[in-house]
């Protein structure tokens, strides 16, 4: 048990968009140093719960919290400032603008320049791909070099938690497992992550915790491994809550 | 004998104040998807600014430049703080529609503050000139050169080399990617405003001093003309910007040189519609290049239209019919007519830009085309008025579904920019086309409306003549919308995706819309011309199509009763309360923008 707030943690959240709700009570946290994996079929409420995080979407109840203080009433670039990360949905690069410039972007709420340089020392000798095409641009990479260039751009705003919305979608498996390793990597420098995955078996085996997210609602909550083995709850809600 | 050396030079730099707007309109059209139709006004306020500075204050050039900057930067950051911001979750062309009334505020204060008589702002530099081979070039085309390359110069420093001017682009590349990255967006657009909005000033400022002529009116016309250079290198696109001004200054130069002065325009907006039609993305878009953002969302805001029962209509019906007998009261009378008038052309848009969901800002063509018909008709080849009206009718119908025809393809913003640019068309083919239509002396001693071989002239008669005929096209359109026909439209308003899936042609039902709305638009031109007996070029001016898009946004968009009701209360209240002119359009102006803002669906409700 640490006494410390968790880093992320959402109360009792409604989201609506008109009249569709798409969060009915959500509750969940992510505590400092861990992988926390929210699960969930097509149109759960998985993207939705990023953008409350992020400010992008206001909720109608509930509170949204980092360090156990509201951000609610913060815009966007302030919840930035505050550490948070994002791997956006489908990477959303900038696709006209190099690799670098892509990077250094990602470090746009930063004004202390050397440091900047040290880090996108660092984040492209954690990433070696990205490295050997920092001059192209962006939107001329491979779907899975720009899921890297994604990480790395999240990285460089020295980001205490790392929010990401299906970093493996559209991946080979090769590629899946370089960036699931890479995440665990990035895990292992400090930083917290919250991911959305549909890739359940494989999100899991890097996760310490997870949710099922089932039309809006919180219905699982376990330990990873715990969820990994439970095969049973699992397909129930995840793929095959869909066919019924 | 002036040579080609000097209309190259004289093209180059009106091709250079283009830049200077176009570069403007490009930046913000790049981070907000936003056509900016007050970007001209911010170029009046410069060179007013300009020659306060100049001829009252006596500041040397350097602290005009600056005066300049300044002020026309902070207007361009409350454009977007009060204009532009609020209507953030708006469909994209309410935000378009807005800036048309902020242009309408911003030139008519200009005009009441500094009378609309022109005013010559005095060049501050020797009258030196460098003579060339056959040529020459003065001082002032040399500054203004040189102010063009260093605003270029000094704007691409900034877009490639520093923080914010990163911020820019990534905004304009995904705006929800750049707030992720912790980027302020209302920062980016408050600067990329002040920026548009100096240069749009400084280029008031040079074009005072170059033609030695400003005007309160000048800024609509600047503001096309930007909006043809942006188009022409590629919306958004701020390199393209820059050559397609300079093609445009150039293209207008030599035209001008072989056919006059009243072509200049004619040039550019050919231009437009060629390239609108041939190449939407600008000249310079690669294959390979998206689009930029699909430009659709019609200003339909979904709302509940307000059902008023039968027998009050009939009531309201009679009781109109009625009103000349009541009181004694000519003058209330003829505003009326107007009024009646102004809903055919109500009538019509809310037909095309409601119902069919084009929004159209040439719409004062139709009532043009109708008016010159039926007058040269009449006036020049002795037909009978009736069936010249008729006649004019059919021919805005007609010839207006043929000029749009082009157009069809386009949408959203592209609509609004390629009716404006026909608009203007057609006005320029009525000015310059003297041999048919008079040219700029205008359609004098139009015989007087009649009925039945019976001339007309007495008020009341004229007022029930409008009437009968306005009640008719109303109920018309009435069935017309009830009918298959009618939803068909809709439905292409909607989704043209989906209704094309259904095997919907949607050329058809557009040609439909614009003809059946330039029937009615037509016979309201022509009865105009008959009833003020002298029409010319400007009588059907672009003030007027905007008026119509008011009054149809204020009736509520699509729907036949809100037009009357928009057109009886933008006509006829300001006649009442006898507000002079300068203050109507004014009117017309923050009216536009307070129903944009807060009643986008109109006192009766969008059908
Ligand atoms: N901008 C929006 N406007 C209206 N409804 C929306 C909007 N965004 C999402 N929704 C709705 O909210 C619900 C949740 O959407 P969300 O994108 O959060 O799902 P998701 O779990 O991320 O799905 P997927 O796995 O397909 O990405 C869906 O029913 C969706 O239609
Ligand atoms: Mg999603």
């Amino acid at each position: 048990m640490t006494q410390t707030p968790p880093i992320l943690e959402l109360r009792d959240v409604d989201t609506f968009y008109g009249p569709v709700q798409a969060h009915f009570g959500l509750s969940l946290r992510v505590e400092r140093g861990e992988i926390v994996c929210l699960l969930g079929g097509n149109a759960s409420g998985k993207s939705t719960t990023m953008k409350i995080i992020l400010g992008l979407v206001k909720p109608t109840a509930g509170d949204v919290l980092i360090d156990g203080v509201s951000v609610l009433g913060l815009s966007t670039p302030r919840i930035v400032r505050l550490g948070v990360g994002t791997v956006p949905e489908a990477r959303r690069l900038f696709g006209a603008m190099s690799v670098r410039e892509n990077l250094l972007m990602g470090a746009f709420t930063r004004n202390d320049k050397a440091a900047v340089a040290a880090d996108l020392e660092r984040v492209l000798a954690l990433f070696p791909r990205v490295a050997e095409r920092i001059g192209q641009q962006a939107g001329t990479l491979s779907g899975g070099e720009q899921q890297m260039v994604a990480m790395a751009r999240a990285l460089m705003a020295r980001p205490r938690i790392i929010i990401m919305d299906e970093p493996t979608m559209g991946l080979s498996p090769l590629w899946v497992d370089r960036v699931l390793s890479l995440i665990r990597d990035i895990n292992g420098e400090g930083v917290s992550i919250f991911m959305v995955e549909q890739n359940a078996n494989l999100a899991l085996q890097i996760a310490d915790r997870g949710y099922v997210l089932q039309t809006g609602r919180v219905v699982i909550e376990a330990a990873a491994a715990d969820l990994l083995v439970d095969t049973r709850i699992r397909d129930a809600y995840l793929g095959g809550a869909e066919a019924a | 004998m002036t040579s080609w050396f000097d209309h190259t030079i004289n093209g180059l730099i009106i091709g250079n104040i283009y830049g200077l707007l176009a570069v403007g309109l490009a930046l913000i059209f790049g981070v907000s998807r936003l056509i900016n139709f007050a970007h001209g006004s911010v170029y009046v306020v410069g060179a007013y600014v300009g020659w306060v500075a100049v001829s009252v204050l006596h500041t040397p050039f350097p602290v005009t430049l600056a005066l300049v900057v300044i002020l026309a930067a902070l207007l361009g950051i409350a454009i977007e703080r009060f204009g532009i911001r609020p209507l953030a979750g708006a469909p994209r062309i309410a935000p378009l529609l807005a800036t048309i009334g902020l242009s309408f505020v911003l030139d008519q204060t200009v005009q009441i503050l500094f009378s609309p008589d022109p005013r010559s702002v005095p060049m501050q530099l020797p009258n030196w000139r460098l003579e060339i081979g056959g040529g020459s070039i003065g001082m002032l085309d040399l500054l203004i050169g040189g102010i063009g390359i260093t605003a270029a110069g000094a704007l691409f420093a900034f877009l490639k080399l520093t923080k914010w001017g990163w911020a820019v682009r990534a905004t304009a590349l995904d705006r929800d990617a750049a707030r992720v990255v912790g980027v302020d967006v209302d920062q980016v657009n408050r600067i990329v405003f002040a920026i548009a909005a100096a240069l749009g000033g400084v280029g008031g400022v040079l074009v005072g001093m170059y033609y030695n002529v400003i005007t309160p009116t000048m800024g609509f016309e600047a503001t096309l003309k930007g909006i043809v250079a942006e188009v022409v290198g590629g919306v958004g696109n701020v390199p393209g910007a820059i050559v397609g001004s300079l093609l445009l200054g150039i293209i207008e130069s030599y035209g001008v040189a072989l056919l006059g002065t009243s072509y200049r325009n004619l040039f550019a907006f050919l231009l437009l519609i060629a390239i609108l039609v041939l190449r939407p993305n600008g000249l310079f878009a690669s294959r390979h290049q998206l689009p930029p953002e699909p430009m659709t969302g019609t200003f339909i805001a979904p709302s509940k239209p307000i059902g008023l029962p039968v027998p009050l209509l009939a009531a309201l019906a009679a009781f109109a019919i009625a009103l000349p007998l009541l009181i004694d009261n000519g003058y209330l009378i003829q505003t009326l007519t107007n009024a009646w008038l102004y809903a055919l052309l109500g009538l019509s848009l809310t037909l095309v830009a409601g119902t069919s969901g084009q929004v159209s800002l040439g719409h004062a063509a139709l009532l043009a085309i109708g008016g010159y018909t039926s007058a040269l008709l009449a006036a020049d080849y002795g037909f009978p008025v009736w069936l010249t009206i008729i006649a004019g009718g059919l021919m805005a119908a007609g010839l207006g579904t043929l000029l749009v025809s082009p157009a069809f393809r386009l949408r959203g913003h592209y609509v609004s920019i390629a009716t404006l640019g026909i608009g203007e068309i057609v006005a320029l083919v009525i000015l310059n086309w003297e041999s048919v239509t008079h040219g700029p002396i205008g359609v004098a001693g139009i015989p007087p409306l009649e009925f039945f071989g019976r001339p007309l002239y007495d008020t009341n008669a004229i007022y029930w003549v409008a009437f009968a005929i306005m009640l008719a096209l109303a109920l018309l359109q009435v069935r017309l919308l009830s009918s298959h026909l009618g939803r068909t439209m809709r439905a292409v308003r909607d989704d043209d995706v989906a209704a094309r899936s259904f095997g919907i042609s949607l050329n058809r039902y557009k040609g439909l819309a614009f003809a059946f709305g330039g029937f009615v638009a037509g016979i309201s031109g022509a009865f105009t011309a008959h009833m003020y007996s002298f029409i010319n070029h400007e009588t059907f001016n672009t003030h007027i199509s905007v008026l119509a898009l008011t009054i149809a946004i204020l009736g509520g968009m699509g729907n036949v009763g809100g037009a009357i009701l928009g057109a009886v209360a933008l006509i006829g209240l300001p006649e009442v309360f006898r507000i002079a002119a300068e203050y109507r359009i004014l009117l017309y102006g923050i009216a536009l923008l307070l129903l944009v803002r807060f009643r986008p669906q109109g006192l009766l409700g969008t059908v």
